[in-house]
């Protein structure tokens, strides 16, 4: 390989021999340069660096030897050919000495001079080839550095915690969170022994991928951490395998997963309360039902009367249950489709209250009711209907004979402000703050008789929340209960 | 004479259910919803024996509602029942097999929930008022 069109300068201050040499090589295709003088030549080729220099020895003004001494200091690797008379061959053989690359004696053939810059160039060519290379090894080097300390930093930065494991078992690799998750308190170091370092219920798993006993696949584990707070970190570890298929060691990435299984845990609370729920008034309707197969309480059906009406109770309570689990999961699932428009909630409660007239009749409530007009607020109406038809309703029902309801209304700062009071049996401290969970019900000889899902205000929670609203309780036991709903309006004081 | 039984259980469909069927089949029956109206009608009524829930308003009331009546003079010799779901719901066992046991219970037998009207009927008239 060599330099097919090279860059040559020619200095000789014989413009004969410069315009000869000149004129042959670019015969060549080589872009020759020329220089007369030894200064010029020093100043042409340390400006650039040149494929090939052609230096005469013998120049007018300065020895050559200087312009080959001047050019090999700036490119020590130029390549450079001394043109010499015989007379003067043994200064030239010196200069070789200098790091000229060989010379040429005057005078010389055509055929000579294309072989000796043949020869000047290949010799070029494996040194700009070597300068590439090495170039590009360092360029290399620089990304792996870079690549190194970029993938580092994701490590790092990773939240899941992350330790490599040698084949020898010793630590090589891990990030802070892999300390921090398993509040390790020793300083760790490469080649420290995993085993001196995990806590124990994760030896098992190690001890596993060593003996190979898995196969070298990976595995998942949830592991309990106690000390020093109780977390449960689902541990993933795979074995690292090289191209030949050697476990040169294992990876093991470590998630907190204690926020999910305790969302797993209440969502298992909820199914079996949930269950519970359902089963008990199967169960009583199902004791009616042997009771009336059985003949127990006689032939006539009017000897089941009590039993017959307690089970469409059961079943009515039943369905009511069966459609607020379905709204409460519509609602976490977010697929409950709401038609937002303005309502006018003065109009609402009022027609609402007026519904409740005869059951408060019954029971011979008084109400007292003050309603400002015109409160409009954003909303579906049947969530906002639902709010406080369950909250007139649970003042009916919680309430005592000849007990009141207050029902109030007003703007509040941007806010509507609507409470419903009872004077009815209240509520004991300790119920009151579960009062919004699910399935709670106060359960006293007051409370006996009176039905309901326990889901009831967990959905209207959810309903005023899904509003930015807020709904308060404010109750003493056997005295009566306040409910404050407090919701956006969408009009401007 | 009819013979008295008080029933004590928060459930008002299991007092829906086996009141009806204890008073047909010719006992006089009392109910009480938890264990303070149940010591309250115990005095009142003064029952032959006592079918008691166990877990109403605390998981215990039952209990400790066995316990008053058997410290009282007149609820010494009065049997009680214990009925509850424990057994399936905790894992919790109960055993009156022996004296020791009855008197640490301080109940008499136990039943195991859900009890069929059927089921408590025939226990009633079988065994808690067989010599009777």
């Amino acid at each position: 390989m060599r330099i097919d069109k090279a860059k040559i300068l020619v200095v000789d201050d014989e413009m004969g021999m410069r315009e000869g040499i000149k004129r042959l090589l670019e015969i060549e295709n080589h872009q020759v340069d020329t220089a007369e003088t030894g200064a010029q030549g020093i100043s042409l080729g340390t400006a650039f660096e040149y494929d090939l220099y052609l230096l005469d020895l013998k120049i007018g003004d300065c020895d050559g030897t200087e312009v080959l001494r001047q050019i090999k200091a700036r490119y020590p690797e130029a390549i450079c050919v001394i043109v010499t008379a015989y007379a003067s061959i043994d200064t030239a053989v010196e200069t070789t000495r200098l790091g000229a690359y060989h010379y040429i004696a005057k005078p010389f053939s055509p055929e000579e001079l294309y072989h000796l810059v043949g020869r000047a160039l290949e010799r070029r060519w494996y040194i700009l080839e070597a300068r590439r290379l090495r170039e590009e090894q360092e360029r290399r080097l620089m990304e792996v550095a870079h690549e190194k300390s970029r993938i580092r930093t994701i490590i790092n930065t990773i939240d899941d915690g992350i330790v490599v494991v040698n084949q020898e078992k010793q630590i090589v690799l891990w990030n802070p969170r892999f300390v921090k998750l398993l509040e390790i308190d020793r300083k760790i170091n490469v080649g420290d022994l995993v085993f001196d370092i995990l806590p124990e219920n994760l030896h098992e798993q190690f001890n596993q991928m060593f003996a190979g006993q898995t196969e070298l696949k990976a595995i998942k584990q949830e592991v309990v951490i106690h000390a020093p707070a109780k977390l449960v970190i689902m541990v993933n570890t795979t074995p690292i395998i090289n191209t030949s298929g050697e476990m040169l060691g294992v990876v093991s990435v470590l998630r907190d997963i204690s926020e999910l299984k305790q969302l797993d845990l209440l969502k298992s609370q909820f199914i079996n309360m949930a269950a519970h729920e359902l089963k008990a008034p199967l169960s009583a309707i199902k004791g009616y039902v042997e009771l009336l197969i059985d003949r127990t309480l006689g032939e006539t059906l009017e000897s089941y009367k009590q039993q017959l009406d307690r089970s469409r109770e059961r079943i009515d309570a039943l369905v009511s249950l069966i459609n607020d689990l379905l709204n409460i999961s519509r609602m976490e699932a977010g697929t409950i489709r709401r038609d937002i428009e303005p309502i006018d909630l003065s109009n609402l409660l009022t027609h609402t209250v007026e519904f409740f007239h005869t059951d408060m009749d019954k029971r011979s409530l008084t109400l007292d009711s003050s309603i400002e007009p015109n409160l409009v607020m954003d909303a579906d109406r049947e969530e906002i209907q639902r709010v406080f038809t369950n909250l007139i309703s649970n003042a009916i029902k919680y309430n005592k004979e000849n007990g009141k309801i207050t029902v109030n209304a007003q703007r509040d700062n941007g806010y509507i402000r609507v409470q419903i009071a009872d004077t009815g049996i209240g509520l004991k401290p300790e119920e009151k703050e579960h009062l919004f969970e699910e399935f709670f019900r106060a359960k006293n000889p007051l409370t006996r008789n009176i039905t309901g899902t326990g889901l009831g205000l967990t959905i209207l929670k959810k309903i005023v929340d899904s509003y930015a609203g807020r709904i308060e309780v404010e109750s003493e036991f056997e005295s009566g209960s306040t409910f404050t709903v407090i919701l956006p309006t969408n009009q401007i004081n | 004479m009819k013979h008295k039984i008080l029933l004590v259980d928060d459930d008002v469909d299991l007092i829906n259910l086996y009141q009806p069927i204890l008073q047909n089949a010719g006992f006089e029956v009392e109910v009480a919803f938890n264990a303070e109206e149940g010591i309250q009608k115990f005095s009142q009524f003064k029952p032959e024996a006592m079918l008691v829930d166990l877990a109403m308003e605390h998981f215990d009331s039952g209990f400790v509602l066995c316990k008053k009546i058997k410290s009282l003079p007149e609820g010494k010799n009065i049997p009680v029942v214990i009925m509850t779901a424990a057994a399936h719901e905790t894992g919790i066992r109960f055993s009156t097999q022996t004296e020791e046991e009855k008197n640490w219970i301080k109940a008499d037998d136990y039943l195991d929930k859900p009890i069929s009207a059927r089921d408590l009927l025939q226990y009633v008239t079988e065994k808690l008022f067989k010599n009777r």
